[in-house]
């Protein structure tokens, strides 16, 4: 006969396999501050990158211009310009993926935290069948 | 009332029913107008631009996931741009990496709303979006919102310029005076500038005041958003002399606003829970389980008392029994 309480909990952990698990694996795996740290780097790098586009075009534009420049650009200053703007990006990427994936994490560890709670009841129901099982078998047996 | 609600519950157990036919139609219907839309008014590039090729690639869209359509969608656009001219293709390219690295990178399963921000557009009804997105989704949205009048603002600036960047060119000075036009026209667009303020504000507004803890807040939002985007926008255009867009702007507020309403009829206080199948076992069973979402509203009784002039002469008794009380305490 089917576990009515048992299906439903297994219900519950079939639809976090399903739907969640992708996405809350690696909180499972990581505690909070490697988790977090994980997404700056990987900000970091898309970051550089966004920044690497913007000022290719950047200097696409002003391709015209930068050409007649070029014997009177300071080299110190523009590098100086460029180092700050770089850095200001950054950490203006890096503040918003540090406050969305804390985020993602509190909410995804409370999935994973009903999604074991589950799973432990399903457990101590397999636990409790197998305890009043035996007794059944051992009078039989005798 | 009551049989709009029931009208309202039948769709709902519709869709909660066949909502493994009824997704890929939507998707395929959706996909088709993207499609369409771009080859319509971009399709350079004539061996993309066939219907035939439309289709193929709806129904790919319609059986795949969100991403693959919004991947397909980009690749037909640079093809398109590419047939046009090489640099155009590059700053559309570059204008898609910087899309994705910067709104999906957080906001991975938006693919639809940014998409058919363009379309509105081309429809003629941009002011449904921020209204849309503000009662069904959350703050976030806004982001999707940029992005798509972005998008649409560069292509519409292609298909307008479309002589001058599809002019043959020696490579060089032509080159960058290209790249020059194409982003002159997208970063000097004013009324680009003035759709997103509204925009951005009209999110914030509907989305602010559907939460808040007051009666009729999604009315009172979709009232709110639809008056601030009508009066934002026809304002913007008289100060900066745009001239033949207030009229459109008032009529697509209207339409924007009733889609809204209906968007309400749809979505308010309900959870549009998708019918789940999930499969999985125990060491007894295989369990199969199609877990279809509870309707809310039960189908209406039905109860007509009619007050006629011979039920009035009621006898004693006859009132006596239908009260299931004794005759004679009506004396």
């Amino acid at each position: 006969m089917v576990n009515e309480e048992r299906l439903s909990h297994m219900i519950k952990i079939a639809r976090f396999d399903t739907y969640d698990d992708k996405t809350c694996k690696p909180m499972a795996q990581y505690a909070r501050r490697d988790y977090v740290s994980l997404q700056m780097l990987k900000s970091f790098i898309t970051g550089s990158l966004v920044y690497a586009l913007i000022f290719g075009m950047w200097c696409l534009y002003y391709m015209q211009s930068l050409m007649e420049e070029l014997n009177n650009i300071n080299l110190q200053e523009s590098a100086m310009t460029l180092g700050i703007s770089y850095a200001v990006w950054i950490v203006v990427y890096e503040a918003v993926t540090y406050i969305i994936y804390q985020l993602r994490y509190t909410r995804g560890r409370r999935k994973i935290k009903s999604y074991y709670a589950s799973l432990k009841k399903v457990n101590q129901m397999y636990e409790r069948e197998e305890k009043l099982k035996i007794p059944e078998e051992k009078a039989w047996d005798s | 009332m009551t049989s709009l609600l029931e009208l309202r519950e039948k769709l709902i157990r519709f869709y909660g029913k066949n909502e493994v036919l009824i997704k890929p139609i939507i998707k395929f219907i959706v996909s088709f107008a993207i499609f369409f839309t771009i080859n319509k008014y971009i399709g350079y590039m004539s061996r993309i631009s066939k219907i035939s090729v439309v289709l193929i690639l709806s129904l790919i869209s319609a059986v795949m996931p969100a991403g693959i359509m919004i991947f397909l969608a980009a690749a037909v656009i640079l093809a398109n741009l590419f047939a046009l001219s090489l640099e155009v293709c590059i700053v559309a390219l570059v204008l898609f990496l910087l899309i994705f690295l910067l709104y999906f990178r957080f906001a991975p399963k938006s693919e639809y709303d940014m998409c058919l921000m363009p379309l509105c557009f081309q429809m003629g009804i941009p002011q449904v979006m921020p209204l849309a997105m503000g009662l069904v989704r959350g703050v976030y949205s806004v982001f999707s919102i940029i992005c798509g009048t972005v998008l649409y603002f560069f292509l519409q600036g292609v298909y307008q310029n479309a002589a001058t960047l599809g002019a043959a060119s020696e490579v060089g000075e032509d080159t960058a005076s290209k790249i020059v036009v194409l982003i002159n026209q997208l970063l000097g667009n004013k009324e680009m500038y003035l759709v997103l303020g509204i925009f951005f504000v009209t999110v914030l507004i509907v989305y602010l005041i559907r939460r808040m803890s007051i009666e009729n807040a999604w009315t009172i939002a979709i009232i709110s958003g639809t008056l601030f985007e009508a009066i934002g926008l026809t304002a913007g255009y008289i100060l900066m002399e745009i001239q033949g867009k207030i009229i459109l702007t008032l009529i697509g507020s209207g339409i924007s606003c009733l889609i809204a309403f209906l968007l309400q009829f749809l979505f308010f206080n309900l959870d549009y829970s998708r019918t789940e199948r999930l499969q999985f076992e125990d060491d007894e069973y295989y369990y199969y389980v199609k877990a279809v979402p509870k309707a809310i509203v039960s189908k209406t009784e039905k109860k007509v008392k009619r007050f006629t002039g011979k039920e009035e002469h009621l006898t004693k008794k006859q009132f006596a029994e239908e009260l299931d009380i004794d005759e004679e305490l009506l004396d």
